[in-house]
């Protein structure tokens, strides 16, 4: 006998009212996730007399970002960040695609021992890498350098996006590489005049990942950057001083630190979408 | 020319999976040659390593009198139409026809006209312009064909190009392959498990199973003489029936015979199965080689009617003698039958097989 099922709650509501439940829960939800947000750009937008005192006062003033824009080593650290973010993207892009092609396409003792080690070094929490890293940066005397900098990010990507990129190409379908092996290409010029355009939605994706994890990543910034190549988000971090905690200049940097990756998510959120479905 | 021999052509994946075991083939130059089997019979690896995208493990291709063992696929000068097209979805279908003589440097002029002929062929004009995801799959498969034709290969391979398709379009590829190879005669190798796509398009028809060849002839010759049981009951559709019987000889004739049927076997067979008198073989007819009704009563047998599939043209029967299934082809469609009644079948004279039961190959037909 087949079971005859109640219908939920939900189900049992006239359209209007379904409407309307689910238009209050996206707004929740919605909210959750912005609140912060806003509350950070509301907190930059207060004298810092106010910023305790958010709930009553309706003064408002660019004070923040002006002081903030005045700060020589901050612009710096905005310049930093950028070059680096940007730098680690097209450094380990190059790396990973190929890493990726090779783990979907080979099989054999390279490209298992590849799997290996990148699995390995995926699965040490990353929190265990600074330490090494800094006493390394240290030896090889590169530490608070650019190259210092730049060579674990490159390396954490090429370990965490090597597998996205291999389930990219998963996705795409070898028999055209090999009509292109046949119609004359080397190994290389199938993989890079054929399989490379049909992932290039899959590599905008993951370049606009690589970008905003180098831009949001603060550990290895604190740890292996000083004076010489300050970076945002160290920088940001350190308006708490012995004199306090400059609450609206934190505030105000880290909305403008918000906007280009902000800028970035939002036009580059089409191929991410894209880019993941393959 | 450019004959394709393969000799003692071995592929092993691993110790474990042996693919394909000692097939030798030898394809006449404009030969077009269909491999036929079920799926992991050894057919696609073998056309795979006659177009270099797979490594041989054993023995020897030579296409055009030259060992292509160690020439990658760019170099043995061959063309591929893959089941899934294999278009390079980045490229116009211009590009896509363009594609191989670009990299084998030919001037533009030449490749605009080389691709003229191809579309000309295959009425590719009006779709030059597009991407491929925005054809049909039956269009995919024609800029398939012409990026083929437009290289003018030694030799075309096909694994599988009609899978994809619907059998409306599947039959009018069909025909479309059988014309372009009377346009442009080229060596073809065509890879299937479809066993009607093989007989309608080979010259002769490679059967395989587990990795071995099993049969190789013209359709009509694997279809008339199948060597085993195997090939008896894979070619043809629907497919052969299959009665246990065992052999006697009555007053000078040969009868097959079983608790339920007594056939009587007529020359060249009986010859043949005069050595198994009293041994059990396995008798193979076809089903549009049964006939209803008594026919010579020496031949005919009783059937319980099962199922009657109508199909406008001819009536299919499925019917049971004794344990065994018989089914019937070419029942004229007016005849009145319903399930559950008894007939009887008779065989046509000379259309009876006889295969050993132990190793499945064939005493006489």
């Amino acid at each position: 006998m087949a079971m005859v099922r109640e219908p939920l709650l939900f189900a049992r509501l006239p359209v209007g009212g379904r409407r309307l439940l689910f238009g209050m829960a996206l707004f929740a939800i919605c909210f959750l996730f912005a609140f912060p947000v806003l509350w950070l750009i509301l907190t930059s937008l207060r004298p810092e007399s106010g910023v305790y005192y958010v709930h009553r006062g309706t003064e408002f003033t660019l004070a923040s970002f002006v002081e903030v824009l005045q700060d020589e080593r901050l612009l710096q650290a905005f310049f930093n960040s950028a070059m680096i973010s940007t730098l680690a993207t097209i450094f380990s892009l190059l790396v990973t695609v190929s890493s990726g092609y090779m783990l979907s396409r080979f099989k054999g003792p390279a490209a298992s021992t590849w799997f290996g080690t990148i699995y390995v070094f995926r699965c040490v929490p990353y929190i265990s890498w600074v330490i090494p890293l800094y006493f390394v940066a240290q030896s090889w005397g590169i530490y608070d350098t650019y190259i210092g900098i730049l060579l674990p990010h490159i390396a954490v990507h090429i370990c965490f996006f090597s597998w996205l990129m291999k389930g990219f190409f998963d996705g795409i379908d070898p028999s055209m590489e090999h009509a292109a092996l046949i119609d004359g290409c080397t190994r290389w010029g199938a993989f890079i005049r054929v399989a490379l355009p049909s992932a290039i939605p899959a590599i905008s994706a993951l370049a606009v990942l690589c970008w905003l994890f180098t831009w949001n990543e603060f550990l290895f910034a604190l740890i292996l950057t000083g004076n010489k190549v300050p970076m945002v988000t160290v920088v940001m971090a350190q308006f708490v001083t012995e004199m306090g905690l400059r609450w609206n200049l934190m505030a105000a940097t880290a909305v403008m630190a918000l906007v280009p990756a902000f800028l970035l998510a939002l036009f580059g959120q089409k191929y991410v979408i894209r880019g993941l479905r393959i | 020319m450019a004959a394709i021999v393969l000799s003692k052509l071995n592929k092993h994946y691993g110790s474990l999976h042996h693919a394909v075991k000692d097939v030798d083939l030898e394809i006449a130059d404009k030969e077009f040659v269909a491999l036929v089997g079920p799926s992991g019979c050894g057919k696609s690896t073998t056309l795979r390593m006659i177009a270099g995208l797979e490594d041989i493990s054993g023995g020897e291709i030579r296409i055009g009198g030259k060992v292509v063992n160690n020439l990658p696929p760019r170099d043995r000068d061959i063309a591929m139409v893959f089941q899934n097209y294999a278009l390079y979805q980045h490229m116009s279908v211009y590009d896509n026809l363009a594609f191989g003589l670009r990299n084998k440097k030919v001037p533009e002029s030449e490749i605009k006209a080389g691709i003229d002929r191809a579309a000309e062929i295959l009425g590719l004009h009006e779709l030059l312009k597009r991407k491929p995801r925005q054809l049909s799959g039956g269009q995919q498969q024609r800029v398939a064909l012409g990026r083929c034709i437009v290289r003018n290969p030694l030799v075309f391979l096909f694994d599988e190009p009609l899978s994809n398709l619907d059998a409306k379009l599947r039959a009018q590829m069909r025909i479309e392959i059988k014309r372009l190879h009377a346009q442009v005669p080229t060596t073809s190798v065509f890879v299937t498990h479809d066993q009607v796509e093989a007989m309608t398009l080979g010259d002769r028809v490679v059967v395989m199973r587990d990795g071995r060849i099993h049969q190789v002839g013209t359709p009509l010759a694997v279809y008339g003489k199948p060597v085993n049981k195997f090939v008896a009951g894979f070619i043809g559709a629907p497919a052969m029936n299959f009665l246990e019987v065992t052999i006697r000889k009555e007053a000078g004739t040969v009868v097959a015979e079983s608790p339920v049927l007594k056939v009587a076997v007529t020359e060249p067979s009986s010859v043949a199965l005069e050595a198994w008198q009293g041994r059990r073989v396995i008798m193979g007819v076809r089903p549009e080689h049964l006939v209803l009704g008594e026919g010579l009563l020496s031949r005919s047998f009783a059937a319980k009617v099962e199922v009657v599939e109508q199909l406008g043209s001819e009536i299919l029967l499925e019917s049971r003698v004794g344990d065994a299934r018989v089914t019937v082809a070419r029942v004229p469609p007016e005849t009145a039958i319903a399930a559950g009644d008894q007939v009887r079948l008779s065989a046509q004279p000379g259309r009876l097989h006889f295969f050993d039961p132990e190793s499945e190959n064939v005493i006489a037909a």
